[in-house]
């Protein structure tokens, strides 16, 4: 803070234009000529996944962080409260997708503090999209890419619950039953796919406990062929995270609820 | 001729006179503590605001001005939590550091505009020993109380000084701790018809601050918010809806 400068600014309402402007901000990549003979980027070693059902939309995460063959960090939380109706899950290199939901976050509070109203849902769908622009640089080189699910609960419209997937450029797909992405996701597609279309229920009609047996099927199954994948870890007694997102907020699943779920009906 | 000191001195005591008239027709604002939290308290446009997690503001002067210093507070506050912490914002530096010698520059730099606009800074603390009621002025001058568990959690913003004494009088004498948010709202209004009312006048009795309140209360809308001690969340600022504020007031 400085009080000469304090007060020397142009009225911005973007939080990463003004932390860059203070030079807060790590520099963006800059994207060179592309080398044709480059490595191919390493994928994004982890599985998240969220899909709508009957309260709103469950978004969930292995614990696994991986870098390479390693395991580093068998406790990892990948599914991150970003306000109180949004959700961030992320797939890909840690460092540039924490700082990236930090900045996400603030730049939310920063937006309803200063403008006085919440951020719409597209306008945050579109923050996140420009944060994974800005970092194409860096994903371009094979060092931060970040490839995450957004998951929010829009008060205004009819249905509210909203889940968006994009890719490493900042492209946003709005997903209308499911989404997943990570190294273990194809697994995760393929199960979700075969629950909505031929399951009991199509998902958006499943109960939280269903949704919750789903979620730890889904990533158990993951697991089974993916190695950058937690699943469940049945010796630590390390679950999966799991949050939901409905019209009164966020709601972190508690761990024993989880734990009781996965002994009667997944173990 | 600005350069020989006694003109100077002559050119900020004019410009004193000046701001002085153009912040009189302010509505006032109250700051008061309750059992869980602080309140804030004015009548009429929107101008208490949040800041940061667990920094408020009140503000008396042209909107202008207080738009200005209102996104500087945020900006500030934002980077430094950004960077740092929530909990390493701080309201003290954010005041004495940052905003007290801008505004004082400003104010004494006759030849530019001074800020039309008195700030009412509150921080909520873990516990109400660690609360602090923060006033800025538009010279820059700075007035703290930190409440240190006195019995004096309160601070006011009125449109003149007298009309400040006579509300902070009003509530040294009626304030008690651990009061509920209808009753501490009844207080805040009390003590914002006392700052309404002809400061030329003697301190008006109990049935006199009831009528100017109802009178008054008539022509604007009340406007209050919260920072809330025991919120699950790390924000703590709540502004009360009008249908919540409603049925706590009574009429």
């Amino acid at each position: 803070m400085d009080g000469k400068e304090a007060l020397d600014f142009g009225a911005s309402s973007d939080f990463p234009s003004l932390l860059r402007q203070k030079d807060l901000l790590g520099p963006a990549a800059q994207i060179g000529p592309i080398n044709k003979r480059a490595e191919i980027m390493p994928t994004e070693s982890t599985t998240i996944l969220a899909f709508k059902f009957s309260d709103g939309v469950l978004v969930a995460g292995d614990r696994r962080a991986t870098s390479g063959n390693t395991v580093v960090y068998d406790r990892a939380d990948k599914v991150l409260e970003i306000d109180r109706h949004s959700i961030m899950a992320i797939a890909g290199v840690p460092a540039t997708a924490w700082e990236m939901a930090r900045v996400l976050e603030h730049s939310f509070q920063f937006f309803r503090r200063t403008q006085l109203q919440e951020m719409s849902v597209d306008g945050k769908v579109r923050a996140l999209s420009k944060l994974l622009r800005d970092n194409f640089g860096f994903a371009l080189q094979g060092i931060g890419i970040v490839v995450p699910i957004f998951a929010t609960y829009d008060v205004k419209v009819s249905p509210s619950a909203r889940l968006y997937f994009y890719d490493a450029m900042g492209a946003q797909f709005e997903a209308t039953d499911f989404a997943a992405t990570g190294s273990g996701s194809p697994a995760v597609r393929g199960i979700l796919y075969y629950e909505n279309t031929w399951g009991k229920k199509p998902l958006q009609k499943i109960s939280q406990d269903e949704a919750v047996v789903v979620a730890l099927r889904a990533l158990d199954t993951a697991s089974e062929a993916d190695t950058a994948t937690g699943g469940i870890d049945r010796h630590a007694k390390i679950f999966p995270v799991m949050k939901i997102v409905s019209a009164d907020g966020i709601l972190t699943l508690a761990e024993e609820k989880i734990a009781e779920l996965f002994h009667e009906r997944v173990a | 001729m600005i350069e020989e000191p006694y003109r100077w001195v002559e050119a900020i005591a004019t410009r004193r006179d000046y701001i002085e008239m153009q912040l009189a027709t302010g509505s006032p604002v109250v700051a008061l503590g309750y059992r869980e939290g602080i309140l804030l308290l004015t009548v009429g446009q929107q101008k208490l605001f949040e800041i940061y997690d667990r920094i408020a503001l009140g503000a008396i002067g042209h909107p202008g001005d207080i738009e200005r210093l209102r996104m500087a507070a945020i900006e500030l506050a934002s980077t430094e939590g950004f960077t740092r912490a929530a909990a390493d914002v701080s309201l003290r530096r954010l005041a004495y550091y940052s905003l007290s010698p801008v505004m004082k520059n400003a104010f004494e730099q006759i030849y530019g505009a001074p800020f039309l606009a008195r700030l009412l800074f509150v921080e909520i603390g873990t516990s109400p020993a660690g609360d602090l009621f923060l006033e800025v002025e538009y010279d820059g001058a700075i007035n703290l109380h930190s409440s240190d568990g006195s019995n004096t959690p309160f601070a006011v913003l009125a449109a003149t000084k007298k009309s400040a004494e006579q509300m902070a009088e009003f509530l040294r004498k009626r304030f008690q701790s651990g009061k509920d948010l209808s009753a501490t709202l009844e207080l805040a209004l009390d003590a914002w018809a006392v700052g309404q009312s002809k400061t030329d006048e003697a301190m008006p009795g109990e049935d006199d601050i009831r009528r100017q309140r109802s009178e008054r209360l008539g022509s604007g809308t009340v406007a209050a918010a919260v920072l809330e001690r025991n919120a699950n969340r790390a924000v703590r600022y709540r502004a009360v809806e009008a249908s919540e504020l409603a049925p706590l007031i009574a009429k």
